[in-house]
């Protein structure tokens, strides 16, 4: 097998050879494009989005789905501003205590899952509701502003272009590519996903591994959150309210199947970075917002209808 | 009532109350309420939060129904209020703009409604894609082009008809209601006596055994999402007729009631069983609920979380009720 051949067959060289040909076009036609300054500002708003990303891509590891990611960040990260502001907590006692949150909330959605044995669709649609109800009845939709400097500098400062809100999440997708490629409870997420019935067969144990999936996918919310309230310089309570879209988007156009078993931390990063890219060239040529909803909507459609084709070739070869 | 795909005469009461447990359970929970709610605040049986609930909970039964018909073929469909706002927008325009005639207008609405349903229908049957990813996808998709194409303005000069309808009172209902129980009926007809009905229960029961058996499964399901997105476009006309202008933020709040009122209604995900009275009266539940708080000024901001917890216990007592019903070998529900 040639290295061409090697590169072909990888799921995510089309992803990879999209966002060449984007970089390249971008690069000529906009002067702005490689500035110090837009490349900051594309990485920074990589940050959340890949973390969220991640968030979803664990609960379609295991076959099932998190509607209540954006809800759980949203709660998160009033929590952990009203700590800092109204408690005076130090700031990594509030961020750890956030994390602990996003936990139990994932938790809770992990055992009502298994333990009813209701569709997963339904509990996060509920529990996604009492997360929001609970973050506006504490904060009756105001946002808390007065953060740490230390806290807010660290979402706004910069070495040349990296900003340094891009360390926490490459060392989660580091974290997760070495967890579910080397660990034994990783392996087990992704046989979980591929076939439950047979890795319950072979002793997995099955339960416990889809609540694990829903408490690591509410870490993440957490992490998501945490670091969407650094980017903003406050606490909003609005923050998670579009994650929903994004957040199916890029494990989806990574080639993630919705019915579990097969992810690609990889292949989710570079779905992120297109979707980056994407928005990106879109503000450089001042097209209107509403264009990055409608670009993400048919983004999704065709990843999908590329998967699709995909499969009946291989299934035709 | 519960309709399913093998729902066929039961003789004796109790197994008819078996069957209905659900409708009648949750017809009591409401008048409990509905008793709480009086003796706590006597403003809520007022003619006017009367008319205010009959205008609200006419709008989220139909809310209910569009996804009650795709649950039915135990798909589901996100796009719902997408659907909606962009029918309620083209109304607007085609009103406001283009000086088009009422009934020309929102027969255009109604029309792109079921188109954008069917686009739904035919990518989810063509594709093979499930049918929370296809609509996630069009949803947005939708969204974004009704945004672009609208600038998000808001069309406030149509016809003062419009406005005048949802004002209008009977006593202390809105003929909103009407158009509701309407619909209704006529799914309860579509879904009881029509072959088309049976066909799509039967989809959602077991696709496969139906396919075997002659149902055109993948033109059913996609005839459910045409209705759906039919049923989406006439509650965004029933706002429409409400608020008195064509807004582009309808509909994006459409989501949880859209499934509330037909899985409290005892509806289910997996397909092959629809209960309109079921759904109708999740809805009054749901708008009884909203009501309710309102009065008492518990307030809008814990509004959510009481939602989301009632949708909780509703679907943990249909499990238990389910467990319960099985063990003393009364109805089985498919």
């Amino acid at each position: 097998v040639s290295f061409r051949q090697r590169v072909l067959s990888t799921e995510w060289s089309a992803l990879a050879v999209a966002i060449l040909i984007g970089f390249s076009i971008l690069s000529l036609l906009s002067p702005a494009f490689l500035t110090e300054f837009n490349l900051y500002v594309m990485l920074r708003s990589f940050c959340v989005v890949l973390v969220v990303a991640f968030a979803q891509m664990l609960t379609l590891a295991v076959g099932q789905l998190n509607l209540s990611i954006g809800a759980l960040g949203g709660l998160v990260a009033i929590a952990v501003g009203g700590m800092m502001e109204k408690f005076g907590l130090p700031v990594g006692l509030a961020i750890l205590i956030g994390v602990l949150i996003g936990v139990a909330g994932g938790l809770v959605n992990g055992l009502l899952t298994v333990r009813t044995g209701i569709n997963g669709f339904i509990i996060t649609l509920a529990t996604a509701s009492a997360f929001e109800g609970v973050n506006l009845g504490i904060t009756r939709s105001i946002p808390f502003y007065n953060l740490p400097p230390g806290f807010v500098a660290f979402g706004t400062e910069r070495f040349f272009a990296m900003p340094y809100l891009l360390i926490p999440p490459v060392i989660v997708a580091i974290a997760l590519g070495f967890f579910l490629a080397r660990t034994v409870p990783g392996r087990y997420l992704l046989a979980v996903g591929g076939n439950a019935q047979a890795a319950e067969l072979s002793g997995i144990p099955r339960d416990r591994i889809i609540i694990l999936a829903h408490a690591l996918s509410g870490l993440l919310a957490a992490v998501g959150a945490i670091l969407a309230v650094a980017q903003l310089g406050s606490a909003q309570p609005t923050i998670g309210a579009d994650w929903l879209i994004i957040s199916f988007a890029a494990p989806i156009i990574g080639g993630a199947a919705l019915t579990g078993g097969h992810i690609s931390v990889a292949a989710t990063a570079l779905a992120v970075v297109l979707i980056v890219l994407i928005q990106n060239g879109m503000v450089l040529a001042q097209v209107d917002p509403y264009w990055v909803e409608f670009m993400l909507g048919a983004l999704i459609l065709a990843a999908v209808g590329l998967n699709r084709l995909r499969a009946i070739r291989a299934g035709a070869a | 009532m519960t309709l399913s795909a093998s729902a066929h005469d039961r003789p004796g009461l109790g197994a008819w109350v078996a069957e209905q447990s659900g409708a009648i359970g949750l017809a009591a929970i409401v008048i409990l309420l509905w008793i709480v709610f009086m003796s706590l605040a006597p403003g809520f049986v007022s003619s006017f939060n009367l008319f205010a609930i009959s205008r609200s909970v006419a709008v989220d039964i139909v809310i209910g129904f569009s996804t009650m018909v795709v649950l039915a073929t135990g798909g589901m469909n996100l796009a719902i209020g997408a659907i909606g706002v962009c029918s309620v927008m083209l109304a607007g325009y085609l009103m406001q703009v283009q000086g088009w005639p009422m009934a020309t207008a929102l027969a255009a609405a109604l029309f792109l409604g079921g188109l954008l349903g069917w686009i739904n229908g035919f990518a989810i049957v063509r594709s093979g894609v499930n049918a929370f990813i296809i609509t996630l996808a069009t949803a947005s998709l939708f969204m974004g082009g009704m945004l672009i194409l609208t600038k998000a303005i808001i069309y406030n000069g149509v016809p003062p008809e419009i406005a005048a309808f949802g004002r209008l009172r009977w006593n202390f209902v809105s003929p909103l209601l009407l158009i509701a129980i309407v619909i209704g009926a006529a799914l309860i007809v579509l879904f009881r006596f029509t072959t088309l009905g049976r066909e799509i229960l039967a989809a959602g029961a077991n696709a496969r055994a139906a396919e075997l058996s002659g149902v055109p499964v993948g033109r059913v399901i996609i005839i459910a999402h045409t209705l759906s997105g039919l049923l989406a476009a006439s509650a965004g006309l029933m706002l429409l007729t409400r608020l008195g202008a064509a807004m582009p933020s309808i509909g994006q709040d459409w989501l949880l009631p859209s499934f509330l009122a037909p899985v409290l209604g005892g509806t289910l995900l997996s397909g092959g069983a629809v209960s309109i009275v079921g759904a109708a009266l999740g809805a009054l539940l749901v708008a009884t609920i909203r009501s309710g708080l309102l009065i008492l000024q518990v307030g809008n901001f814990w509004l959510q979380l009481f939602l989301g917890v009632m949708l909780l216990l509703a679907v943990l007592l249909d499990r238990y009720r389910n467990v319960y019903a099985e063990r003393r070998g009364l109805g089985r529900r498919t």
